[in-house]
């Protein structure tokens, strides 16, 4: 067995008809990639699972595996996640990295002294920012670009932050100037 | 229904100043606001708003295509609680917004 980390790309839903399909959900950023990575393992990477896409529903695929010949038998594997090794995926580009890398790395300052780790990553189309969670503090968003996380290194396990002034400052909003009564 | 054309975009007044004075420093500062309701406008383009959802500041790096959409709209107020992509990759950007 192997000891590299695992990622979890889909889970098996249940049961479709009564010949031992099965309702898959894909947990990749393109569904039908799910069906190109292989081996797909469960958790403990001791068992494998061959699937074979079938057909395409509305939130999942219907899928076929072998051994499994009947609804009951389908059924039983309800809840299982599917798992690949990470060096599966392919190498990530210059600048680019995969999410599943960056959570959980932790975050040291410019003087490289520890301050918390990577709890998330968001993008809500106004540019991808992590969500840093500080040693026994409230997390907070940082802005994923070269200013504000200038190191990254994976095989390290962490990333340089810079967290611009002010940036932690407990601040209430201003409030409007209040209106007269209109005359 | 739509605004009318001849009163312009909504802007909160303190946005501009804010926005000015970041520009002045050249720093990358991050401007904090609560104002989820103003307009994106071309002078913003570069700079890097911390909007407020409630909760926490989320960045929000103005972009030209992003022109005339609410700041509200890019920072989400309800957390989505699934599954995020295995497989999705993050793009570091170049700095500065």
């Amino acid at each position: 067995m192997s000891t590299e980390r695992r990622i979890c790309i889909g889970v098996i839903m249940g049961a479709h008809g009564v010949r031992g399909q099965i309702r898959l959900r894909s947990f990749t950023a393109d569904p039908e990639s799910l069906f190109a990575y292989k081996p797909l393992t469960s958790e403990d990477g001791q068992r494998v699972f061959a699937v074979t896409r079938k057909d395409v529903m509305k939130n999942y695929f219907v899928a076929a595996l072998p051994g499994v010949a009947d609804r009951e038998a389908a059924e039983a594997l309800r809840g299982t996640k599917l798992y690949i090794e990470r060096s599966v995926l392919p190498p990530a580009q210059a600048g680019e990295y995969y999410e599943a890398d960056l959570i959980g790395l932790a975050a040291r300052t410019a003087e490289n002294e520890a301050f918390g780790a990577v709890e998330a990553v968001h993008d809500y189309g106004a540019g991808t920012f992590l969500e840093i969670k500080p040693k026994g503090g409230k997390s907070f968003m940082l802005p994923f670009n070269d200013d504000l996380v200038p190191v990254v290194d994976v095989a390290a396990g962490y990333v340089l932050i810079v967290v611009p002034e002010g940036w932690l400052d407990e601040e209430k909003p201003q409030k409007a100037p209040k209106k007269g009564p209109k005359a | 229904m739509a605004r009318s054309v001849w009163k312009g975009p909504f802007v909160d007044g303190y946005m501009m100043k804010k926005a000015e004075k970041a520009r002045a420093s050249g720093r990358n500062d991050i401007i904090k606001t609560w104002s989820r309701r103003s307009t994106v406008l071309p002078q913003f383009v570069g700079l890097t708003f911390g909007v407020y959802n409630g909760n926490k500041f989320l960045p929000v790096s103005v972009t030209e295509n992003m022109i005339g959409h609410k700041f509200g709209e890019f920072a989400p107020t309800r957390t989505f609680k699934g599954h995020t992509a295995a497989d999705k990759k993050a793009d570091k950007a170049g700095g500065k917004g």
